[in-house]
């Protein structure tokens, strides 16, 4: 049973997956060493149009499975006993090796385009990337294989609807999720005394200097929209500069702070930042530590993320991959999941599966799984679902370059 | 009445009375903590040495030699002891304001700065003005020949050169006392003895007093007015070069300065002003001037070049004594011999090489060895 | 022939040496410098175009961003060296038979890794964290105070990340100085101060422009400690080339900008060389 009197969100805030880790340190280093994988003398691009259903089944035809899959995962998103992978090899043979090597989505694909573009493998059968940027250039550049839907009946049959077809890879197409979280507003109660309810909060002159916002173009940008009142999926590029401009005037009035690539956590536990941008997960598991933090989805909306499994082109057991993604999708075994991750499950069962799990506890283990239970950060109600937009994301090299400058330079001025 | 004030006025052109010695050590002692442990490099030294004296201090290296002459340059502070400077008591005195300079061993050249900077630098600290720094500095190159390489960097010199930039740029500063330790010790032997005369010109030229310490005995000899020859932190022996050769006050200073042997017996008898010595093999050793009596244990030494070898008995009022001779060397200006005594002592014998070196005895010979009795020398145990 | 051979043989012995400079410098640099002159953006492919525009755009978007990295960065070398300096005169002067343990105890925190050591100045220097909070209470800090997320913060991250490679140079400069030629300057009327400046600095400076060199130059690149321990406005040169080239995906930006950087590196070191240059300063030391 996972501890929260240990404090995982201690480690969880030093290592766990959106937080700063020693890899970053390298990344500057990769520069060089990917850029000689770059043919000097220009790359084609490789945009590729959705695949057609005959294509799909021309890969999957013929394919064995092999007993062996390579899982790529961000840190803490798999119990310490490998519990779910563990039953998994039982019922199948399938020996698995688990990685813990991806902690942010542009340092992971900043590594691996240079592979790709090569044509080289990358050595793992699964992957977990978030919808964004990343994900949408891996499907745009055939980076993905597409899935074959007919081997994962358990995703059909347990996955909420509105974790099928999403707008980032309509059909589920590439991806299933693994779990999702919203980005909402973090505060610390200590210094903040009265409710947070509205985004308007972090736009607040009393909180000057103590406002946390995140540096990622895409989530900064829905809370710059969703400020003015626009629906970020709708937004057109004339909405995109007001809201640039409404976040640059954030920031010359002295405001923000920072702005955040994830640790955003710890300085809003300790009270640098009052209130920020911040992910549901994390907030949750401070909480369950103990500390004076709160999070709320403002009223005039937040944003909903989810981390979704592919297969990344040239994997080299494509046919365990599928069994261990639908595998993830048992109701028992999504729910060992979510309780550990305390992230927001696309299995709807497992709710209960927790709840029957927690009525046979005593003392503290079952306070603390209730808790988990009944909170919306967790397990979000549909008036929560309702308020929860996704990214911003624009299509065109042209759109998608206005775009991030635009937000980068509120970020990074 | 004229003559009087001129008299005065010699007396008052040296306001330092010619008695004030330059520099004087009174009861010096240097005590070191090394590994928790008090030692004693320097045992209690007293010496005094003249203005214009060239000053030796000459020992086997961990004499304590080189921590006196750093005592006296203001380099290390005497435990206990006063160093004085021409009678002014500078003990506790930083060696930049001490009116002495030194000539370092290693020459210890500022590395940056071409010649001319390395022998204004005194100058300068001591804020002497531009034009004065240029006429001296130029005559200090003068007297060291250096003249025409004042833009030169150290490095780019050779030892002998350094060796004279070094002495320039202490010279030029016309300190009361120069302290040179082992200057010439980095030189090969052939430049080595012509710095030997030409240090001892430049202290003839600029009559300033030298303390010179070395290791090397014949340096020593051939330089100095006088010298102190140091053993284990003490002073075993302050004379002039001629004494210390002749008369070594110890057996630590006979053997240092060059070959002697030693002699030991008893004092058998008192004959016309000589002791006597009985030898057990026969043969006599006269030492003149003794004032020992019968029975006495007495040591002597006698310097091998004293010693004539024959082959027939000597006359009598000579020392005599029997041997075998046991090694011949032959070094061009002289032999040396071996010759070992009957009670198996080895004497050393140089002797000249004659016109006619049919004389000369052969390995294996008996010979007799022969000395005046003043040159068998008497010392302390 | 075997003359031919014996001059050939220091070539041959060298032949490894400039092979690694061949892959490990030049290869890259050569690589980097036609990424830069690409167009074209990642899902459409890029073109070898030899157009400059990329520079030129690089420079204007990001210029602020570059003056303020080399001015963090300058700061923080001349920072560095006025703590680095004594400390390594202190070590090799006064350490005695210690010195390798006060080099040993310098370099102590570096077996900890950069990015994690960036992360516990966080925790250290928090706004009512372990240095603060108890200084605020005792109500000698207003309750506003703060240096996280100021430039100060990341310039004193440059400074303590970099400062041992500021101290190793000029500690093994002045350890090299011949206590004798300094014992040689006291023994000419020098006073403390008159032999440190006119035989013991000038000594050092080689030390002096080691260390500058291997300060200003990371420092002035590093993304990690304005990042970390940065607030708003404070963003460096190597955190615009991160997003670049890992976010943005923008390869020939990111190379254009790395070489922008490695280029007014390269004068701003050129132009410091000449300026203290070892003989002129000597030369100089010694009026």
């Amino acid at each position: 049973m996972h501890d929260p009197r240990t404090s995982p969100a201690f480690l969880r805030g030093m290592t766990r997956s959106r937080s700063v880790s020693r890899r970053d340190a390298f990344r500057l280093a990769g520069l060089s060493a990917a850029g000689l994988a770059l043919s000097a003398c220009g790359v084609q691009g490789q945009q590729k149009a959705a695949p057609k259903p005959s294509e799909v089944a021309d890969f999957w035809s013929g394919k064995q499975k092999n007993g062996k899959v390579v899982f790529a995962n961000w840190p803490e998103y798999m119990p310490e006993d490998r519990g779910p992978l563990k039953k998994f090899q039982q019922e199948t043979g399938i020996a698995f090796d688990y990685l813990e090597v991806i902690d942010e989505n542009a340092t992971f694909f900043g590594k691996a385009e240079p592979q790709f573009k090569a044509g080289q493998p990358l050595g793992y059968d699964i992957i977990v990337i978030t919808n964004g940027m990343q994900f949408a250039r891996m499907q745009a550049l055939g980076y993905l294989v597409a899935l074959d839907h007919k081997q994962l009946p358990n995703f059909a049959a347990n996955a909420a609807p509105k974790y099928k077809n999403p707008a980032y890879d309509p059909d589920n197409t590439y991806s299933i999720p693994y779990t999702s979280g919203m980005t909402g507003i973090a505060y610390n109660t200590k210094y903040v005394k009265e409710p947070i309810t509205s985004i308007q909060a972090l736009f607040d002159p009393k909180y000057k200097g103590k406002v946390g916002m995140m540096a990622d173009a895409q989530e900064i940008a829905n809370y710059g929209l969703l400020a003015l009142g626009i629906t970020p999926e709708k937004s057109t590029k004339a909405d995109w500069e007001k809201a640039a401009a409404l976040l640059d005037k954030q920031r010359e009035d002295g405001l923000v702070r920072k702005y955040f690539d994830q640790d955003y956590i710890d300085a809003v536990s300790k009270g640098d930042v009052w209130l920020t941008m911040g992910w549901s997960g994390d907030v949750f598991q401070r909480q369950l530590a103990g500390e004076p933090v709160a999070f709320a989805v403002p009223e005039e909306g937040g944003t909903i993320w989810t981390d979704n499994m592919m297969i990344p082109k040239g994997a080299a057991n494509p046919v365990d991959a599928l069994m261990l993604m639908d595998h993830l999708y048992k109701p028992e075994v999504a729910a060992e999941l979510t309780e550990y991750i305390q992230y927001v499950t696309p299995v709807p069962a497992v709710k209960e599966l927790l709840s029957t799990k927690a009525a046979g506890l005593k003392g503290e283990d079952k306070e603390a799984l209730e808790a988990m239970i009944a909170s919306p950060l967790v397990f979000p109600s549909e008036e929560d679902y309702a308020k929860l937009h996704g990214y911003v994301s624009p299509t065109e090299p042209a759109e998608q370059e206005a775009f991030q400058s635009m937000f980068q330079a509120v970020t990074q001025g | 009445m004229t003559e009087t004030q001129a008299g005065t006025g010699e007396a008052m052109a040296s306001p330092v009375a010619p008695q004030v010695p330059a520099i004087e050590l009174d009861g010096v002692v240097k005590e070191y903590l090394a590994n928790g442990e008090v030692v004693q490099a320097v045992k209690g030294v007293t010496l005094s040495i003249a203005e214009g004296e060239f000053f030796s201090l000459l020992g086997p290296s961990g004499c304590g030699k080189t921590t006196t002459m750093r005592m006296i340059a203001g380099f290390e502070d005497p435990s206990r002891g006063v160093v004085r400077l021409h009678g002014r008591d500078v003990t506790n005195v930083p060696p930049n304001r001490r009116d002495v300079n030194m000539v370092f061993q290693s020459y210890a050249l500022f590395p940056h700065m071409n010649v001319w900077e390395n022998v204004a630098f005194g100058l300068r600290r001591r804020k002497t003005p531009e034009a004065e720094i240029k006429r001296r500095v130029g005559e200090t190159l003068e007297i060291v020949d250096l003249v025409g390489r004042e833009k030169r960097r150290p490095r780019e010199m050779s030892g002998g050169q350094q060796q004279r930039v070094a002495l320039a740029r202490a010279l030029v500063n016309r300190p009361r006392a120069l302290l040179l330790d082992e200057p010439l010790g980095a030189l090969d032997l052939k430049l080595r003895q012509a710095m030997q005369i030409e240090l001892k010109r430049i202290q003839r030229e600029v009559g300033i007093t030298f303390v010179y310490v070395t290791h090397d005995q014949s340096e020593a000899l051939t330089m100095s007015d006088r010298i102190a020859v140091m053993h284990d932190g003490l002073v075993e022996q302050l004379a002039s070069p001629r004494e210390i050769y002749e008369r070594p006050a110890t057996a630590f200073v006979a053997g240092f300065i060059g070959t002697s042997n030693l002699i030991r017996g008893t004092v058998d008898r008192v004959e016309s002003g000589n002791a006597v010595l009985a030898l057990d093999e026969g043969g006599r050793v006269l030492v003149a001037e003794a004032s020992h009596r019968a029975g006495d244990p007495i040591t002597i030494t006698v310097r091998p070049e004293k010693i004539t070898i024959s082959t027939e008995e000597p006359a009598g009022g000579l020392s005599a004594v029997r041997g075998t001779v046991s090694e011949v060397v032959y070094l061009g200006l002289y032999n040396s011999y071996a010759v070992r005594l009957a009670d198996g002592a080895e004497v050393t014998v140089f002797q000249q090489n004659a016109l006619d070196s049919s004389s000369t005895a052969e390995r294996g010979d008996a010979v007799w060895l022969s000395w005046q009795p003043h040159h068998s020398y008497a010392i302390g145990s | 022939m075997r003359r031919v051979r014996a001059t050939a043989a220091p070539y041959l012995l060298a032949l490894p040496a400039w092979i690694w400079f061949g892959v490990f410098f030049v290869v890259p640099i050569a690589a980097m410098a036609s990424v830069s002159l690409t167009t074209g953006n990642i899902l459409e492919g890029f073109q070898q175009t030899f157009s400059v525009s990329n520079y030129a755009a690089a420079i204007g978007q990001y210029h602020t961003q570059m003056i303020r990295s080399l001015v963090y960065g300058g700061v923080a070398t001349v920072i560095m060296l006025l703590l680095a300096y004594p400390m390594a005169y202190w070590i090799a002067f006064k350490g005695g038979r210690r010195k390798s343990m006060y080099l040993f105890l310098l370099l102590l925190p570096f077996f900890v890794s950069f990015v994690l050591r960036t992360i516990s100045w966080g925790f250290l220097l928090a706004d009512d964290g372990i240095l603060f909070g108890p200084l605020k209470s005792a109500g000698l800090l207003p309750q506003g105070f703060h240096v996280l997320a100021t430039e100060f913060a990341v310039i004193g991250g440059l400074v303590y990340n970099f400062l041992p490679f500021m101290v190793l140079p000029i500690y093994v400069a002045l350890e090299r100085v011949d206590p004798r030629v300094i014992e040689a300057a006291y023994d000419l009327y020098a006073s403390r101060w008159a032999a440190f400046r006119r035989v013991v600095l000038p000594l050092s400076l080689p030390g002096v422009f080691a260390g500058v060199l291997m300060t200003f130059v990371p420092a002035t690149a590093d993304p990690v400690n304005a990042r970390v321990l940065g607030g708003t406005g404070t963003t460096m040169i190597g955190n615009i080339i991160q997003t670049e080239y890992m976010t943005n995906n923008d390869y020939p930006t990111a190379s254009a900008l790395s070489f922008t950087l490695m280029a007014v590196l390269l004068v701003g070191i050129f132009v410091y060389a000449r300026s203290l240059g070892t003989e002129n300063v000597l030369e100089a030391a010694a009026r």
